[in-house]
C-alpha cells in the first residue's frame, strides 16, 4: 500500500510539472502582458514606464529563463509573486481558498448525499411515479445551464422574494463576529451552493440509479433473495455497497474538477473564491496567479484520484492496487 | 418609427434632473460621521507618484496634495500654495507656499519637498510629468516657502498641472536617496492631505482617518473614509441599495443600472467633477489601411454614427455628443467646427463617391464591460446600414492594448483624458511626431498633417491665452475636416451619492480631489 | 435498422426529444427566411416587454433588437457549435483511444498519460485560457470546446478496442494478413460504434452548454448572436427585464434536454444489453 501510494505520488509530481510547463507556455502565448495591462489601467504610459515595469517583474528576461525561475520556485512550493496584487501568490490563494472550499465542499456533500438518496429511492421502486418524477427532475437539472439557474435563483429568491442575499460572501461592512458572522455567511451560501450542487445531484442520482439496477440483476443478489434475506438488508448490504463504486470514482474525479465549475457560480454570485481569482488573473495576465491556481487545482485532482483509489480498496477488498 | 423611438427615449431622459455641485451656501457644515465609498477596481498601490490609475488617484486625492486646486472652469485656486505669479513673458512661475503645513508624520512641508517631488521623484517615475518637466529649465528655492520654476520657453498649460494626480507633493525626508519603486514607505503613504492612511485589508477595504493636524480650520469634516472593494458591478449596486456604501463614483455600476439606483430615495446624481479629465471617446481609424486612407470613407462613417442614440440608450442621456477632438470642458474648445452630425443619407452618398469596395472593416471593442460591448454592436449596426461590412474583434484588456499598440485593427474604441489643456491631452494623439508604433495612447491613427503639427507646436508655447485660443480654433477646424478619428461622446460618468452627503463633488476633479470639504447632514 | 427504430421508439422520452430537436433544427434552418434582417438590427425602443407590440412577440433587448429573431438565429449557432466541436473532439479522441487500445504497451501508456494530463487540468478553466490566447471567434470557440472534451472519447474507445482486439474475428483478420490500419478501421471501429454514437449525442449537449457558458462570460464570438451571449448581455438588467435572460435560458434547456433524451433512446436502441427501462 505504501509503495503504491509513493509510486502514484511520484507520477503525480511529473504530471503536475507537465501541467505547469504546458500552462506557462500557453499563457505566455496570449497577447499582451501584465505591464501592458497595468499601463492600460493607468490610461497613459510612455515606453520607459513599461520598460521599468517589465524589468521589475522580470518580464524582460528570455522566456526559458522565466520558466526556469518559476519552476525552481514551484518545486519548493514557492508560487511566486502577483504583479497586479503586489502579494505573494500563495498568500493570495490562501486568502481565497476557504471561500471556494466552503462553497464547493457544501455543494459537493449536498449533491452527493442528495443524489445517492434519490438514486436509491428511484431504483427501489423502478417504474413507479416516484421514479419517474425523480428521473425527470434529474434529467432537467442535468440539461440546465448552471449560470442560468444561478441567475434565475438570484432573481426569484433574492430580488423578488427577498429571502436570501443574492450576491457576495457576507454583508459588506456589517462587522458581524462569531455566530452572527457564521449565520450571515451561511445565508449567503445557500443560493450558490444549491445551484452549484444541482447539476452534480443530477449526475449522482442518475449514476446511482443505473448502478443499483445493474447490480441488483447480478447473481449474488439473486442468491441472497433466494435465500430469503430481507429486502431492506439486500438493498443496503449487497446492492448499495457494490453500486456505490462507480459513484465514488466519479465523485473523486469531480471533487478535483469542482474548481473549474465554480468559476461560473462565483461569477454570478460574486463569491470571492479561487475561480474568480483565476478568471480575473487571466484577464490581467497575472501569470503567477494563473499558474498557481492550475498548480493547486491540478494537485487537488491528483490527490482526489489517489484518495478514490485507496477508498476503493477499503470498500471492496477484492480490488488490487497496481502502480 | 425611428423618430418615435427617439422621442420615447428622450422623454425618459428628460425626467432625470441633474444636481449640480453644491456650493458652500448649502447650510453650515456638521462635523463627524463616516464616509463609505466604492472603489473599483482595487488599486495596485496608493503611492500616486508611482502609479496613476484611476482608483489610486481617487484614494491618493485624500492623502496627497499639490500646490493648487481647480474649480469646474479649471481656474486655479490655492492649496499648498497661498499665492502664485506668472511673469509677463510666461517663463517664470513663482509660488508662495502656505506656512505651518506638516506631513502626516509631523515633519514640516517646505519648498525643498516641492523641488524634490517635481525635479527628482516625478521626473523619474511619472510618465506624464516627465514630458511636462521637459519645459522646465530649473527650480529655485530662495527660502523655505518660495518656489520658482524657470521655464525654457513659455508653456501655457504649466499652470494646469499642479493637482495631486499629476504633481503630488512627496516627502523628501522619506524618499531621498532611496529606490522609489521599492521603498517600504509606499505601503503607508504619507502626504499633507486631509486624511491619513490607516489600514488596507486587501480585497476588502482601505481605511483613512481624519488628519487632526490639517492646516485648514475645521476641515476635514468627516472622521473617517472607507473605500470598499466590491469586485462585481451588480454587488456594488446592491451595496448602495442596502446602505453599505453611500457614494458610487463614476463607473462603479453598469450604466444599465443607473436609472434604477438614481430613482431611489435620498439619492443625488451628478456628472460634474470630470471637467479636468474631459474624457472623450472616439474610434481610432487606422489610416495606414485601405480604404480608410480615403477621407470620403471616413466622412461617410462619421455621418453614419447615431451618437445621440448611443448617449440615450447606453449612457442614460449623460454626457455630450462630441463635436471634434476637444472636450467642451477643455480650454480653447471651439463649438463652431465643421458639422459631423448623424445623417445616414449623406453618409450613403459619401460612401458611394468613395473608394470603398465592400472590404470588411475590423472593429476592436473596448473590453470595459457591457456598455462598451453594446456600443460596439450599435456602431457595427450603424455602419452596416450604410453598406459597410464590419466585423467586431473581441479582446480583453491585455489583448486590446497589444492590438492597438501594434496597429492591428481598422477601427478601435478608446477614450482618453484631456487634462484641461489641448497641449497636455490632445496634441499627443494628433501630432505626427507622436505616431510611433508601440503605444496605445499616442497618435495611434498615424494622422500626418504637417500644418497641424506646426500649429500644435506653436500654440503650446504662446504666452498669450488669446493667441492660443485663435490657434486652437484653426487646429480644430482642420482636424475635423480631415476626420482622422470618429469622435463619439464626451463621456458623462455619474457620481451617485446620498443627498445628505454635501459637497462630494466641488472641483474639476470630483471625487478624485479628496473629501476635504465633504460633510454629512445628520437626519433631523 | 427497423429493429433499431422499434427499440428507439419504445423510449417515450427519446421520441419527445426527437420532436423538440426537430423543431430546433427547423428553426435554425428557417431563421434566415423568417427573419431575413440581421438579429442585430435595432428595430424598436429598447426593453420592450414580450406580448406588447405586434410583430415583436418576445419584445426587444437593451438596444431595441428583436428577441425572437435573436433566439431563432441563436438556434443555428448552438447546433453548429455543438455538432462541429463534437466532430472535432471525436477526430482527436477516436484515433488516440483506438491506437492506445490496439497497440497496448508503451503506446497505450504514452497516449493515456497524455489523456490523463488533459483530464487533470480543470476543463472549463482551460477553455477560458485557450480563448484568452486565441481571442474568441467562432472557429476558436469550437476548437477550445473540442480540446477540452475529447479525453472521455479516448478513454471510451480505448476500453472498447481493448475488449474487441482479442475477439475471434480480429484474430481471423490478422491471420488473413490484413494490416493494422485495415483491422482497426474495418473490423474494430465499426463494432465500437454504438457506444461512441451514444456518447457523441451527449457530447453535443455538453458542447452547447459549454458554448453558452463561455459566451455568458463574454468569451464568445461577438459577431454571432448566440443564446449564451443573450443571457450574458441581459444579466445586468435582470431586475428590470428578466425575460431577456429567461427566454434564451429556456431555449438552451430544451435543446440540451432533447439531446439527452435522444442519447438515452440511442443507448436503449443500440446497446440493448446495457440498460432497458422495461425490465
Amino acid at each position: 500500500m505504501t509503495r503504491f501510494i509513493l509510486g502514484r505520488l511520484i507520477k503525480a509530481g511529473f504530471i503536475l510539472l507537465a501541467i505547469l510547463i504546458f500552462n506557462f507556455l500557453l499563457i505566455h502565448a496570449a497577447p499582451g502582458d501584465p505591464a501592458a495591462v497595468m499601463a492600460g489601467e493607468a490610461g497613459a504610459a510612455d515606453e520607459k514606464f513599461l520598460a521599468d515595469l517589465r524589468e521589475r517583474f522580470g518580464l524582460d528576461q528570455p522566456l526559458y529563463i522565466q520558466l526556469w525561475t518559476y519552476l525552481q520556485g514551484a518545486v519548493q512550493l514557492d508560487l511566486g509573486f502577483s504583479y497586479r496584487q503586489q502579494m505573494p501568490v500563495a498568500e493570495l490563494i490562501a486568502d481565497r481558498l476557504p471561500a471556494t472550499l466552503l462553497l464547493t465542499g457544501v455543494a459537493f456533500l449536498l449533491s452527493l448525499s442528495l443524489g445517492v438518496l434519490a438514486g436509491v429511492a428511484a431504483s427501489a421502486r423502478q417504474g413507479s411515479w416516484g421514479d419517474t418524477i425523480i428521473s425527470t427532475l434529474a434529467l432537467l437539472f442535468y440539461a440546465t445551464p448552471l449560470f442560468w439557474v444561478a441567475l434565475m435563483a438570484a432573481l426569484v429568491f433574492s430580488v423578488w422574494l427577498g429571502w436570501l442575499p443574492g450576491f457576495g460572501y457576507s454583508t459588506v461592512g456589517a462587522g458581524y463576529t462569531g455566530w452572527a458572522h457564521a449565520l450571515d455567511v451561511a445565508k449567503h451560501l445557500v443560493l450558490p451552493a444549491t445551484t452549484l450542487g444541482l447539476f452534480f445531484t443530477a449526475i449522482y442520482m442518475r449514476m446511482t440509479r443505473a448502478s443499483m439496477l445493474e447490480v441488483s440483476r447480478l447473481d449474488f443478489v439473486k442468491t441472497a433473495r433466494a435465500k430469503g434475506v430481507k429486502r431492506r438488508v439486500i438493498l443496503r448490504r449487497h446492492i448499495l455497497r457494490n453500486a456505490l463504486l462507480p459513484v465514488i470514482t466519479l465523485a473523486g474525479l469531480q471533487a478535483g474538477q469542482i474548481f473549474g465549475g465554480a468559476i461560473l457560480t462565483e461569477t454570478v454570485f460574486a463569491w470571492p473564491g479561487i475561480g474568480r481569482l483565476m478568471f480575473e488573473a487571466i484577464n490581467q495576465r497575472d501569470y503567477a496567479v494563473i499558474l498557481g491556481v492550475f498548480y493547486i487545482s491540478g494537485a487537488m485532482v491528483l490527490l482526489f484520484n489517489l484518495i478514490t483509489d485507496v477508498f476503493y480498496v477499503i470498500i471492496d477488498p477484492r480490488i488490487r492496487l497496481t502502480g | 418609427m425611428l423618430r418615435e423611438l427617439k422621442f420615447a427615449i428622450a422623454a425618459t431622459v428628460a425626467s432625470f434632473v441633474l444636481v449640480g455641485p453644491m456650493a458652500a451656501q448649502d447650510g453650515t457644515p456638521q462635523q463627524g460621521g463616516t464616509l463609505n465609498v466604492v472603489i473599483q477596481p482595487e488599486p495596485p498601490g496608493l503611492m500616486v507618484g508611482l502609479i496613476q490609475n484611476g482608483p489610486t488617484q481617487m484614494v491618493a486625492g485624500d492623502i496627497y496634495e499639490s500646490l493648487l486646486r481647480y474649480d469646474a472652469n479649471l481656474q486655479p485656486t490655492g492649496q499648498l500654495a497661498e499665492s502664485w505669479e506668472i511673469s509677463e513673458d510666461g517663463k517664470t512661475y513663482t509660488f508662495k507656499l502656505r506656512k505651518g503645513v506638516v506631513f502626516h508624520d509631523g515633519k514640516p512641508f517646505t519648498s525643498a519637498d516641492v523641488k524634490f517631488s517635481m525635479d527628482k521623484f516625478l521626473r523619474e517615475s511619472h510618465s506624464r510629468m516627465r514630458t511636462y518637466m521637459q519645459h522646465v529649465e530649473s527650480i529655485e528655492t530662495p527660502d523655505d516657502h518660495t518656489v520658482v520654476f524657470n521655464l525654457k520657453q513659455p508653456f501655457g498649460p504649466f499652470i494646469g498641472i499642479f493637482e495631486p494626480g499629476t504633481a503630488p507633493m512627496i516627502p523628501k525626508h522619506i524618499y531621498e536617496g532611496t529606490d522609489f519603486a521599492n521603498n517600504p514607505a509606499n505601503n503607508t503613504p504619507i502626504g499633507t492631505g486631509p486624511f491619513k492612511f490607516d489600514e488596507w485589508v486587501k480585497g476588502s477595504y482601505i481605511h483613512l482617518v481624519k488628519n487632526p493636524d490639517y492646516y485648514m480650520e475645521g476641515k476635514p469634516h468627516v472622521d473617517e473614509v472607507y473605500y470598499h472593494v466590491i469586485p462585481d458591478a451588480a454587488s456594488r449596486a446592491v451595496a448602495y441599495e442596502t446602505g453599505k456604501v453611500d457614494v458610487l463614483p463614476g463607473g462603479s455600476i453598469e450604466n444599465f443600472d443607473v436609472p434604477r439606483i438614481r430613482d431611489m430615495e435620498n439619492t443625488c446624481i451628478t456628472d460634474k467633477g470630470w471637467e479636468y479629465f474631459g474624457p472623450l471617446s472616439w474610434l481610432w481609424i487606422n489610416l495606414n489601411n485601405k480604404p480608410l486612407d480615403d477621407v470620403k470613407v471616413r466622412q461617410a462613417m462619421m455621418h453614419a454614427l447615431d451618437r445621440e442614440f448611443a448617449k440615450d440608450a447606453l449612457w442614460n442621456g449623460l454626457g455630450k455628443v462630441a463635436t471634434g477632438p476637444l472636450s467642451s470642458s477643455t480650454r480653447f474648445y471651439s463649438d463652431s467646427t465643421p458639422d459631423i452630425s448623424y445623417d445616414p443619407e449623406k453618409a450613403k452618398k459619401l460612401l458611394s463617391e468613395s473608394s470603398y469596395n465592400g472590404e470588411t472593416i475590423r472593429l476592436l471593442g473596448l473590453p470595459y464591460g457591457e456598455t462598451w460591448q453594446r456600443w460596439a454592436e450599435a456602431v457595427k449596426q450603424n455602419l452596416t446600414e450604410i453598406g459597410i461590412k464590419v466585423e467586431i474583434v473581441p479582446s480583453d484588456v491585455a489583448g486590446w492594448n497589444q492590438k492597438v499598440s501594434d496597429r492591428d485593427f481598422d477601427l478601435a474604441f478608446t477614450y482618453l483624458y484631456q487634462y484641461g489643456d489641448p497641449a497636455l491631452g490632445v496634441s499627443r494623439t494628433y501630432m505626427s511626431t507622436n505616431a510611433k508604433v508601440g503605444s496605445p495612447w499616442n497618435n495611434v491613427a498615424n494622422y500626418q498633417n504637417p500644418e497641424v503639427d506646426k500649429m500644435f507646436d506653436e500654440a503650446a508655447l504662446m504666452a498669450s491665452p488669446d493667441d492660443r485660443a485663435a490657434a486652437y480654433k484653426t487646429i480644430q477646424d482642420q482636424i475635423v475636416s480631415d476626420v482622422p478619428n470618429l469622435w463619439l461622446l464626451e463621456l458623462g460618468f455619474p457620481t451617485i451619492y446620498r443627498c445628505n452627503i454635501k459637497n462630494p463633488v466641488n472641483t474639476a476633479f470630483g471625487v478624485n480631489d479628496g473629501f476635504r470639504d465633504v460633510w454629512i447632514e445628520k437626519a433631523k | 435498422m427497423k429493429d433499431f427504430w422499434t427499440r428507439f421508439r419504445f423510449n417515450r422520452g427519446a421520441v419527445i426529444g426527437l420532436v423538440i430537436l426537430a423543431v430546433v433544427i427547423a428553426t435554425a434552418i428557417a431563421a434566415p427566411f423568417i427573419f431575413p434582417t440581421s438579429p442585430w438590427k435595432m428595430v424598436q425602443r429598447p426593453f420592450l416587454p414580450p406580448l406588447t407590440q405586434n410583430g415583436l412577440p418576445l419584445g426587444t433587448d437593451a438596444l431595441g433588437r428583436d428577441v425572437l429573431a435573436g433566439l431563432a438565429h441563436g438556434a443555428y449557432v448552438s447546433l453548429l457549435v455543438g455538432l462541429v466541436s463534437t466532430v472535432v473532439a471525436l477526430a482527436i479522441g477516436v484515433p488516440v483511444g483506438a491506437l492506445a487500445g490496439y497497440f497496448v504497451g508503451r503506446v497505450d501508456d504514452a497516449l493515456m498519460r497524455f489523456t490523463e494530463f488533459f483530464q487533470t487540468i480543470p476543463s472549463f478553466a482551460l477553455a477560458i485560457v485557450l480563448l484568452a490566447i486565441f481571442q474568441p471567434s467562432l472557429t476558436f470557440v469550437i476548437i477550445a470546446i473540442a480540446i477540452v472534451s475529447w479525453p472521455p472519447v479516448a478513454r471510451l474507445v480505448r476500453g472498447e478496442v481493448l475488449s474487441l482486439r482479442t475477439r475471434e474475428f480480429v484474430e481471423a483478420a490478422t491471420l488473413q494478413g490484413l494490416g493494422n490500419a485495415q483491422i482497426i478501421l474495418r473490423h474494430i471501429l465499426p463494432n465500437a460504434l454504438p457506444p461512441i454514437i451514444v456518447l457523441a449525442s451527449l457530447m453535443v449537449a455538453q458542447a452547447i452548454l459549454l458554448e453558452s457558458s463561455l459566451s455568458f462570460l463574454g468569451l464568445g464570438d461577438p459577431n454571432i448572436m448566440s443564446w449564451g451571449y443573450m443571457i450574458g448581455a441581459a444579466r445586468t438588467v435582470i431586475r428590470t427585464a428578466w425575460w431577456l435572460s429567461f427566454l434564451p435560458g429556456m431555449a438552451i434547456l430544451l435543446t440540451v434536454l432533447a439531446l439527452n433524451l435522444i442519447g438515452e433512446g440511442l443507448n436503449d436502441a443500440l446497446n440493448p444489453r446495457l440498460t432497458r427501462k422495461s425490465e
